[in-house]
């Protein structure tokens, strides 16, 4: 390196710029417009999957034993706490069972083969996580083979975590809904008010400071109250109807005062993802 | 020397297993690193990296590929980790070229190999938040990324340095 002289090196410094711009711009352009990314990068990742398992595995063991040790100390709580919620949570499930029974039967009497709220789900485990700050991503060992297509949805305890965003064979990536890049793809939901309006908008971003998620751009008339839950709407895409958001935790008048902005805080700790759950809908 | 010693196939395993920590150590302690707005980063296969270079540096005889091996790693992290090649890639290999130059003017030990660490790592959050900007990966002004991001994560990682200087001397040694 010595021996270059001073104009060599700058040129070997503009080309680099340009062929990393290049190499970014088109990477974005194939993560945007394509369902999955070329065949030597998908082979490339599951190989690199493979082998991250057997550092992520035991990694993950040992923090699972040591929050089972710290989990242990308010255990007795936690059990009556629990005792009560399933008992209500059985004949939740009796009813819930029976509906469904009856829900069959009127599609059977209409033709219906599959409605929007329609799917089944696919568990994984986390591998690991994208150590950067720019984007709140986890890699899953899940990928196509299991049935995963690019934009499903991703839950984790009771509610939407994220989407798939990147899809190989044996495993996927999925950005969280706290990642706020551009191109992003948002999520399209439904508020089914108080008095019984449904209120359709699209999530619009997240707020890293209160870690809320916002909806903007609403300018129906019916009123929205603190509480109310927000779900998907399966509108437009390959989001299943029927998947909790969160609950409304504000409601303000936007920055020009034309439309309504919604504060939404997020029904599962974004921050703390083992086992995910992968949305399949059926199409 | 090099090709007839340990560290010839040593070198790129620990590589890997410093790349496939960073991405454990940052599920693991989750909760702790990602405190939002404020986010640490671990940069542990820098810290390979940056050390490799060092002690290269300690006995001359020693030169290593690291440059061909920093955009292997940086390769494997755009594709595996982020999604989005030709950032790492790029930023890996320069950070190599600015210790090798920094080690040449000063006599690396343990408390200039922090200050060169220090400048490393600035510049691995630096480019990253530029490249990321480029792309309209992240919208954060400047200022919030100094604050939220490169303040806890110099700390980190120089916490970090400070904690596995010695044991990754002793294990260049034992490779060597």
């Amino acid at each position: 390196m010595q021996k270059f002289s001073l104009n060599r090196r700058l040129v070997i410094i503009i080309v680099c710029v340009i062929v990393s711009f290049a190499l970014m711009t088109v990477s974005v352009t194939i993560r945007n417009k394509k369902s999955t990314p070329p065949l030597v990068q998908q082979f490339g990742n599951d190989i690199v999957g493979l082998v991250d398992r057997v550092v992520a595995i035991p990694t993950n063991g040992l923090s699972g034993s040591v929050s089972s040790v710290s989990e242990l100390l308010n255990t007795y709580q936690e059990n009556q706490q629990l005792k009560k919620q399933v008992s209500e949570l059985a004949q939740t499930k009796v009813r819930d069972q029976t509906l469904a029974k009856e829900n069959k039967q009127l599609k059977k009497e209409i033709s219906l083969n599959s409605s929007l709220t329609d799917y089944t789900a696919v568990s994984a485990a986390v591998i690991t996580r994208t150590p950067s700050s720019w984007q709140n991503q986890v890699v899953i060992n899940k990928g196509s083979s299991a049935g995963v297509t690019k934009n499903m949805p991703v839950m984790s305890g009771s509610g939407l975590v994220g989407r798939v965003a990147e899809v190989n064979k044996t495993n996927s990536k999925v950005e969280l809904i706290t990642d706020n890049n551009d191109t992003a793809n948002r999520f399209a939901v439904s508020i089914t008010t108080k008095s019984g309006k449904t209120v359709n908008g699209v999530l619009s971003g997240y707020n890293s400071t209160t870690g809320q998620i916002t909806m903007d751009n609403i300018t129906t008339k019916a009123k929205i109250a603190k509480g109310d839950k927000v779900v998907t709407s399966g509108l437009g895409g390959v989001t299943p109807k029927g998947l909790y958001v969160g609950q409304v935790a504000k409601a303000t008048g936007s920055d020009y005062g034309l439309s309504t902005k919604l504060y939404i805080t997020p029904a599962t700790d974004l921050s703390d993802l083992n086992i995910v759950t992968v949305a399949v809908s059926k199409q | 020397m090099y090709r007839l010693s340990k560290l010839r196939f040593g070198f790129p395993v620990f590589l890997f297993l410093a790349l496939f920590l960073d991405g454990a150590v940052s599920q693991v302690f989750n909760v702790q690193m990602f405190r939002y707005p404020t986010a640490m980063v671990s940069h542990l296969v820098v810290l390979w990296l940056v050390c490799g270079a060092i002690f290269e540096a300690d006995n001359g005889d020693f030169p290593m590929p690291l440059a061909r091996w920093a955009a292997v790693a940086g390769a494997v992290f755009d594709l595996y980790y982020t999604g989005i090649f030709g950032i790492y890639v790029f930023i890996f290999p320069l950070v190599i070229y600015v210790t090798r130059r920094l080690v040449s003017w000063i006599n690396p030990n343990f408390l200039s190999g922090l200050l060169i660490y220090f400048i490393d790592i600035t510049l691995v959050e630096g480019l990253g938040y530029v490249a990321s900007r480029a792309v309209h990966l992240n919208n954060a002004a400047g200022s919030a990324f100094l604050v939220n991001t490169l303040g806890p994560t110099l700390a980190l990682n120089l916490a970090m340095f400070v904690i596995l200087y010695f044991p990754i001397r002793w294990v260049y040694n034992w490779l060597k």
